[in-house]
Formats: C-alpha cells, structure tokens, sequence
C-alpha cells in the first residue's frame, strides 16, 4: 500500500509551499493583513455576542438585590389595648429564582396613646430565640437564656448584645401596616 | 479505484494545493463571515421568533396531538404509510437501510470519477431520496391543515376538525356495521365524552355520514352545498332523496333548476353520507313506523338481510275473526286505540296473536269500529317496500346487522344478564346496594336511583365498571384493566343501567325521600350525612368535619356545591336531588360550626395513658438526649420511674403541684429551656400535658 | 523522539526559536492547522466549518442553559420560564441554543450534500466520511434528548410517540421501550436520563468523533471541487 503513504501531506513541503511573509507584491501583502485584521475582529465580534449575554445571564441574578421593601397588612390598629405589647403575625411570599415560599413573619406591635405605633421582632438577639410577652413581669422573656427586655425592647437582662429589632409601623384607614423587606 | 487512480488523484490535488490559498487568513476570512452571518440569524431568530414554550406537560391530556422537530417529521410521515404489523418497515428497516447506505457510500460508488455529471447512480439516488424526505415533510405539515382553514369552504369537515380531530386525527376508519351515532352520541369508550351534550342530533347524523363516506361529503359539497345544508339535510328521508336522485331534473324541487345529479358510485357516497349507513338509526328511520323497536325473524342475518332487500313479498294480515272471539277482538281494538285504557287481558292478546309481525308496535287506529274491522277481516295492508332499490349496499348490511341483533336482544336486555351474573352479587338485583359484601363496614348505596345515575354519564359508569373502585372492594371488571368484561358487555350493562333511569326499580331509602320534610340542618345531618361523616362530624367514609384543613381549604360555595352535586364515583350522591337549596345552605353553616377549636376542647382527662401515649412521645423526641446513659440536666425519659421522680432541679413531675411540674415548665417555655429544642407538635404538647394533669398515672 | 535524538541541526532550530516555542512547539502546530495550503475552493466550502461555529455555539449556551436548569418534572418548566422570562439574556440563550439545533441539523445535512455533489467521500477521505455520518447521526441525537427537556406539552407528547415508535421493534420492541423512557411511562427518569445523554453522553461521543473529523480534514486536507473531465 505504498501509494497511501502518499495521502499523507508533506507538512514540509506544504510551508514551504507558502508564499514567504516578505513577498515583495505590495498588493498581496495587504490584502493578506487586511484578510486576517478582518478575520480577527470577526472573531472579537463573534466571542463578544456569546460573552456580553453570558455575563448578563450569570450575573443577573447577582445584579438587583432580591428584597424590595413592602408595607404589609396585620390587621385592625383597634385590635391592639393601650400598653400592652400584641402579637401580629403575617405571611411574607418570597420568591427565589423560581421557587416560591412563605415566611410567617411576626411583630410585636405596642402603643400607649393608641394613635401612635412601636413595632418589635420578636426574635432574640442572642441566638435567636422567639421572645414571649409576660405581662406579669411586664418584660418580653426568651426562653432559652433566661433573657429579658423592657417593652421599648431594650435589654433589661442576659446575654442579648443589644435591643429586639424595630420594625417601622404606619396606620392607614384603621389598618396597621409594617414595613418589611420582601 | 485503480492504485494509479489514487496516485494520479493525489499528484492533482498536491497541484491544486499548490496553486490554492492559504487557510490563514484567506479561507479562514469567509468561514469567519459566515460565521458572522450564522450568529446574526440565530440572534434575529431568537429575538423575533423566539423559542417556543408550550403549556406545561400534561400526561392526563392525551387530547394533545404531537409534532416532532421538523427534522423528523418526515419519519413521522413515513410511518402512516406503514400501518399495523408493517409498522416496524418504517420505523426500523428504511431508516436502518438508509444509514446503512450512508456509511457505505464510498464503497457503493467506487468509480474514480469524482464530477457528479459521471456518477449519475448517485446524484438519481441523492435527488431522489431529497425529494422523498422534502414531500414527506411537506405532506406531514400539510396534511394537518388549521382548522380555520376547513371551517370556511366545508361545514361538516369543520364539525369534525373542532370535535374530534383533536383526538383521531385526519380520519377514523370504523369497521363495517358500527353503530356510529350511538358511539358519538352517548361516547364510545374511555375518554371519549358523550357529545350528545354538545352537539345537536343533525349534526351527530351528519358526522356519522362523515367519517363513514368522506367521499359523499366531497360529492355533497361539489353538487349540493350551494341550496342545502348538511346537518339539515342529514338523516331526511331516504324515499324522497331517491326519487331526488333518480328522477334528476324532474324531481319537483328541482325543477327549475338546470342539475347536474351525481349518479353511480358518487349517489351512493352521497347517500351514504346524508344517510349514514347506521343500523340504529335506519331502523328507527324506516322500519319502526311498523316494527316498533324490534321485528321478530325467525332465520339467519343473511336471510332477513334478503328480506329487507327484496321487500315486497310481505303476508297480508290475515283475519282474525275466526280466530279471536268477541271479548278479544274488542279488547285488542280497544288496545289499537289506547293502550292506556285497554282491558288487561289485551297486551297479552297483542303479544299471542300479533307481535309476530307487528313487533311491539302497536298499529294506531283511529276508533274503534275501524279497529274492531281490521282485525275482524284483516286485510288491505302496506307491501313492505323493496328497500333495495332505497338503500345503498351499505346501508343494507348495516340494517340487517341491526335488525338481527335486536331479535336476539337490546344491548339493555343482554346487560341484564350480564348485570345478574356480575354485579347484582354486591349491587343487589335491582341495584339497591346494601351491605358490602367485601367490605361488610361498608353500605352500598343504591345505584338504581334516579339521583346516581343523573349524575354519571355514561363515560363514568363505563370507567367505573372498567377500572373498579379498589377504595370500595369493587374490583376491575373491564377486560383491559384484568376483568372479564369486553367493551360491549360493559357498554351493555351501563345501558342496562340507564333503563332504569326512567324507571327506577327501587325508590331512595325512605328516609331519604322524607328528607324535604326535615326542617333543621342538625336533623339532615343526623339522618343522612353522620352515616359517612360520623355524628359528630368526626369522620369516618367521608372526610372529618372537625379537621380545620376540611375547612380552610374549602369556600362555602365549594361546599355547597360537594353537596348539591356529589362526588362522581364516590358514595357522596348529588344530594340536591333530596334537599331544597336553603336545606344545602343551612347545611354549610350546621358543618362550618363542627370545626374543631382544638386549644378549647383538651384531650378527656384520664384517655391519656403513659405507656400508649406519653412514652412514644417521649421516646421520639426526648429519650436521644434523656437517657439512663446520659441523663442531661439528670432527667431520663426511659421508664415511668425516671420520667416522675429524675431531674437536677427535683422531680420533673411534682405530684404535690401537677401543674407547676418543671415538665411543662419545658414543654412550654415557661421557665427554664422551652424543651425540646427541635419542637415539638402542639398535639403531643397537649398530649403529655393532659397526661400530667390527670395525675401522671403509670397507665 | 526525544530530544536527545534530534539532529544538531534541528537542535539549532529549536533554540532559536522563541521561549514559549522552545517549551511548547505550538509554532508547528500553527503551522500545520492554519498557514497550510488549500485548494482555491468556493463558498460550499465554509458549511463545514459553519457547522463547527454552530456546535460551539450549542456547548456555550447549553453550558450556560444547565446553570439555571434543573431536570425534574417538578421544575424543568419553572426554570425554563424562568430563564425565558426573569433572567436578563436568558432569552436570547435559550433562543440561540434552540434555534442552533435547528442550524446545527441543517447546515450538517447541506454539508453532507456538498460532501456528495463533489464526492468527496471518496479516497482518501473514506474515514472522514464515516466519522461524518456519525456526527450527523449524534446531531440528530442531540436533537430527539433535548426537545423532550423544557417538559412542556409539546415535548411530552412528542416524545412519548417518538419513544413508541421503539416498540414495534420485533421480539425487544418492549424492552428498547422500557430502556428508552425508564419505564413504562414518560416520567421523572425519562427526563433525567434524557437530560444525562444530552449533556454528558453526547457531548462526549460528540467531541472524541469530531476530534477524528477535524483531525483528518486537517491532515489529508479539503477536497477540491472536481472538475468536468475528473
């Protein structure tokens, strides 16, 4: 099979088959790089239609921070009594990529003069603990480290590096509102 | 190919090289404009067109009819013209032969010749097999036209394409003889609704006519459509469209009209479409003004199919006065003209001396005395007609067919048997239900009532029959789901069923039928709801009452609708047969009050037991940490003992003060750590609490 | 041959050559890909190469589409919307991969045809045509997997006759069936398994088959159009 030997290519042969860079025709010298700068910003065109929108695709997500802030429904201002911090408890639909989910989410509200409005978390700033009100000992009380804050949620004693987190309230129409980050 | 070919081949192309370009830049300059071009169109293509994205997947929705990627719908195509056992031709052995080919084309073609001009094997072959796929592509995109498209030149076509194209595609080829009006009116088979719902009877005649002679409907709408409409048209009377086509231009509505009448092979299509060759329906239509619903035939299909062809030859009736006495006579005259008000004895009479030619149609006379002398002297009686020269061949052997069936029995008359040797073990002879003698806690209600059986069509009594009701200990019957029952024997028996619709051989339970005399919500509960869904609403067959999920998940007008409608194929009958309206809505708000308030009604002081309650509590959620090995906080919760009496802080239960235990303390959050750390449901709460509180009993 | 081997000569050469070449070589692998010579062909001739273009384009954006993707019934619809509606560009990358595929299989097929109008399947190229026809058949491949993916009705129930069509096979009609969808039905291991294939199984068949294609192409060289009296 000694003609198939031929089908190989003489690599050697082939280069220098090509005409020298230095060839001396103007013409086919410009031609030559005016092929190959066409060639190549081709290449930048075609690399940045496949990059541009990939970056945007992989990035967007990153892009706009998820949460908006929301003002959301407890319920009746009249439903809570003058003093005495109350319990609202709300559910908060976030969606995540394509995935939805509900979050319960509760808010001590409080007033004293039943115009103007506090509203607590009422999860620890220990470790996270959920806080219970007892009006005996007019406190909110976490059951796991024996904690206690005042009504204004400030520490009254235990670990908790600082107060219970404020939620910011409105009243609209007799309907209270809080504002969440959603 | 000769070595020196091959020599003489690569000292060319080593020459060609050498006078060639280089790849780079030159080549590579156009590969990399197309390049260019071939992203801009996807770009375009994606922005303009964008990427189909159809409903979601639905596996119940089997009405969906697919289309492949384009690339292969030629195979797709390919494969209709390879129908039954030579599917696998054009699944497997074309498409294998062509790739077959394909990898051996250096091989088949071993000329040295290169230019196509000097391999015309090959370029035959290559534009041929293009052709091929190109048609069958096209074919299978044509071939489905959009349905709007028929709906403008073709009205029955139209029908077709919005009812039932959806599902059987271009065309059904049915078998001869099917009773076709009956399987698109009342639904053939699962899955295949009742159009009788949907569509007027004209139109089920003039789909029938449809699917049985498509060619009828070309030839209707070349020669007809202009003056008449299909579904009008369809299912008129067979004599005047004969004598229309068989007199032409003289028939006298066509008389001014200058006709071409189609004749031959195109009159039969057409009448074949206008009338579709349906045995059911050529009964009713010609034979039963004198046959009633059945005419008994003594002899084989092939002799009454003769019968009805030839005509004619149909006995005088003969006089029955030397037969009958005067009693009779007068009674069977009497009979003739109001049945209603006959003597008794008459039917009897009718059915001895009668029936044999007059089947179970009662000839209508006008009075008596012409009665009494019809039957006295018998007589000057209609010949039969000679319905061959009426009825295309089609329509004949579809007649006979029928006609011979029904001498053996109605559908409804075979259900029968087939009811009593299947159903009527559990059902009760006349569908009256009663104990399940499968499930003896369970009691079949009545299937017979007028209420059940208003509620299902048949579609749901053929599903029910076919599939069984495994929750009830109702096995499958149909022979596709392991029972013993074919198609027609189950079509059979739900006709069955449905004679009693009109009819019902049993009444409802007289409790039920007094029930619109029941005033108070709480009275209908008791009576008819508690039986399934317990006297306190509790639960039982039907779902809890108390349960608050019952409740949230359902509005008042959902639950007024579960009562008024029922369930299909569950004991939960349409009650709004039994209950007026204001019943139903007192009923909503009498089951909206059982909603449980678990926090206000604890668990009855003392149910609670220490080792079938609290201990599996315990032993879940406390005992990993609260063990004898490693008692933390020095409680153990794994014996009665330990759980009372162990704990750094004194006793977990304090016998003195039950209330005050540090158990609940835990358990609640109270004081100390709210225990256990993972949670705990509110029930078990509860339950250990009502525990507890009872005395902390070892019970 | 190791360097040891090598002539004076060609050891000359090699330390004249620049740093990144000494290590490398890669100046004779430029040589021999791009500064070869090519007969003077015409504009049929770039299909090749447009077919090449389109299957980067489908491993790019496919690559991308598989960040979002997830393959269960439960949520292939729900990120594919999601790509299409929420993601910024996610439309354009889906719209390119789907209409890529539609490319990729037409633009293989009119380089097969190109391919037979100038034979050029023929000696020495023989090996390069096999390796060919199995490319256009993985396209199709391609094709049948990933059309089934956005698990929508469409795809659903195409797939579930294209899998059917499986069973009229004579004696394991069934069992090919049963293979192909996992199953007895189309379910949630039809679509993982048509997922694994299309983004594992063929890509990798893909790849080793196109390395031999564009290997040969490269070594034996491009056809010439034939002329008249060849």
């Amino acid at each position: 099979m000694d003609e198939l030997d031929q089908a190989a290519p003489d690599r050697a042969a082939e280069s220098e088959a090509l005409p020298p860079d230095d060839e001396d025709v103007e013409e086919g010298v410009d031609r030559r790089k005016f092929l190959a700068r066409g060639t190549l910003s081709i290449g930048v065109v075609l690399a940045a239609g496949w990059t541009v929108p990939a970056a945007a695709y992989v990035f967007g997500p990153a892009r706009k921070s998820d949460t908006t802030e929301e003002w959301v429904s407890l319920g009746a201002a009249n439903k809570v009594p003058v003093g005495e911090p109350t319990l609202f408890k709300t559910t908060v639909v976030r969606a995540t990529g394509w995935v939805t989910s509900e979050e319960e989410i509760a808010v001590y509200v409080l007033t004293e003069d039943g115009r103007t409005y506090t509203g607590l978390s009422n999860v620890c700033t220990h470790l996270g603990c959920r806080v219970r009100w007892v009006d005996d000992s007019d406190g909110f009380f976490c059951p796991c480290h024996n904690a206690v804050f005042n009504k204004d949620g400030s520490v009254a004693t235990g670990p908790p590096p600082r107060a219970l987190d404020a939620f910011e309230l409105k009243v609209e129409d007799g309907q209270l509102f809080v504002k969440l980050e959603v | 190919m000769k070595s020196q070919d091959k020599r003489d081949y690569l000292k060319r192309y080593k020459e060609q090289k050498k006078n060639g370009i280089p790849f780079w830049p030159n080549a590579l300059f156009k590969d990399a404009i197309v390049a260019l071009i071939v992203l801009i169109a996807l770009i375009v293509l994606s922005y303009f067109v964008g990427a189909e994205l159809d409903e979601r997947a639905n596996p119940s929705d089997d009405g969906f009819s697919p289309k492949p990627e384009w690339y292969f719908l030629f195979l797709f195509q390919l494969l209709k013209y390879f129908p039954g056992s030579l599917e696998f031709v054009g699944v497997l052995v074309l498409p294998s032969l062509a790739i077959a080919a394909l990898f051996l084309l250096p091989w088949l073609d071993r000329s040295e010749k290169r230019h196509i001009t000097k391999r015309p094997y090959v370029l035959v072959f290559s534009v041929f097999m293009i052709v091929g796929v190109v048609w069958l592509s096209l074919q299978s995109v044509l071939e489905e036209p959009a349905p709007t498209q028929l709906a403008t030149g073709d009205p029955v076509a139209s029908l077709y394409v919005e009812n039932c194209a959806g599902c059987h595609s271009e065309m059904i080829s049915v078998p001869e003889g099917t009773d076709l009006i009956a399987i698109i009116s009342q639904g053939g088979h699962a899955g295949m609704p009742a159009w009788n719902a949907d569509l007027s009877a004209d139109e089920i005649d003039a789909l029938a006519g449809f699917v049985l002679s498509p060619r009828g409907n070309q030839v209707f709408g070349s020669s007809c459509a202009d003056c008449h409409d299909a579904s009008g048209l369809a299912a008129s009377d067979p004599f005047t469209l004969r004598d229309a086509l068989d007199d032409g231009g003289d028939f006298e509505a066509h008389a001014d009209l200058e006709l071409e009448l189609p004749s031959g092979q195109e009159a039969t299509a057409l009448v074949n479409f206008l009338i579709a060759p349906d045995g059911h329906r050529l009964f009713a239509l010609n034979c039963s003004s004198c046959h009633g619903s059945a005419v008994p035939f003594d002899g084989t299909a092939e002799e009454l199919r003769e019968v009805i062809r030839t005509g004619g030859g149909h006995q005088d009736m003969p006089a029955m006065g030397g037969i009958l006495d005067e009693t009779q006579v007068s009674a069977l005259a009497s009979y003739s003209v109001d049945p209603a008000t006959a003597p008794s004895e008459a039917a009897g009479l009718f059915g001895q001396y009668c029936s044999i030619c007059h089947g179970d149609l009662v000839p209508q006379a006008a009075d008596l005395a012409a009665a009494t002398e019809v039957i006295v002297t018998g007589g000057a009686h209609e010949d039969m007609p000679v319905w061959g020269e009426i009825l295309t061949e089609e329509q004949l052997d579809a007649l006979a067919a029928y006609a011979f069936e029904s001498i053996e029995g109605s559908p409804a008359e075979e259900g029968r048997s087939l009811y009593a040797a299947n159903c009527s073990f559990c059902h009760g002879d006349f569908g009256e239900g009663g104990v399940n003698p499968a499930n003896p806690a369970i009691t079949l209600s009545p299937i017979s009532t007028a209420g059940y059986l208003g509620t299902r069509d048949d579609t749901t009594l053929r599903a029910i029959i076919n599939q069984g009701q495994p929750d009830f200990g109702m096995s499958p019957f149909g022979l596709t789901y392991g029972g013993p029952l074919g198609e027609d024997e189950v079509g059979s028996i739900v006709a069955f069923l449905r004679s009693w619709q009109a009819d019902p051989p049993v009444e409802l339970p007289p409790e039920v039928e007094q029930a619109p005399r029941l005033g108070d919500a709480d009275e209908v509960f008791t009576e008819f709801c508690s039986q399934c869904h317990g006297v306190e609403g509790e639960g039982g067959i039907g779902p809890s009452f108390q349960a608050n999920e019952f409740h949230d998940s359902r509005t008042d007008e959902e639950l007024f609708t579960s009562i008024d409608l029922g369930h299909a194929a569950t004991a939960m009958i349409a009650w709004g047969q039994v209950l007026t309206n204001d019943q139903i809505v007192d009923l909503v708000a009498f089951i909206r009050d059982l909603r449980g308030e678990p926090d206000e009604t604890p668990p009855v002081v003392g149910e609670v037991s220490f080792s079938g309650d609290v201990a599996p509590v315990l032993e879940a959620l406390c005992l990993a940490c609260h063990n004898d090995g490693g008692a933390i906080g020095g409680w153990s919760a794994s014996s009665y003992e330990s759980v009372i009496g162990s704990g750094d802080s004194g006793p977990a239960i304090d016998m003195a003060d039950l209330a005050g235990s540090t158990l609940i303390d835990r358990l609640l959050g109270t004081s100390g750590a709210l225990m256990p750390p993972q949670g705990m449901p509110q029930s078990d709460v509860d339950k250990l609490i009502a525990w507890i509180e009872a005395g902390a009993l070892d019970n | 041959m190791s360097i040891d081997d090598r002539t004076d000569e060609v050891l000359d050469e090699t330390l004249d050559a620049e740093w990144m070449d000494q290590r490398t070589g890669w100046r004779g692998v430029w040589n021999g890909i791009f500064l070869r010579m090519i007969p003077k062909v015409n504009w049929s001739f770039t299909l090749g190469s447009a077919t090449l273009f389109v299957v980067v384009n489908q491993f790019i954006t496919g690559i991308l589409l598989t960040i979002y993707y997830v393959p269960s019934p439960q949520d292939a619809y729900d990120t594919v919307l999601y790509i299409t509606n929420e993601l910024p560009a996610g439309w354009l990358i889906r719209g390119m991969h789907h209409w890529g595929a539609t490319a990729m299989v037409a633009l293989a097929i009119l380089h097969m045809l190109r391919v037979i109008y100038y034979g050029a399947y023929k000696f020495p190229r023989e090996v390069t045509w096999i390796s060919g026809v199995m490319l256009l058949l993985i396209t199709f491949g391609f094709g049948f997997t990933g059309y089934l993916l956005p698990w929508d009705q469409k795809a659903y129930w195409a797939t579930t006759v294209g899998t059917k069509i499986l069973e009229v096979t004579p004696v394991v009609g069934e069992s090919l069936l049963r293979i192909a969808r996992g199953g007895d039905q189309l379910s949630a291991v039809t679509l993982s398994r048509f997922f694994g294939i299309h983004v594992w199984v063929l890509p990798a068949v893909l790849l080793s088959i196109l390395g031999i294609h564009l290997y040969l192409v490269i070594r034996i060289g491009i056809s010439a159009p034939a002329k008249r009296e060849e």
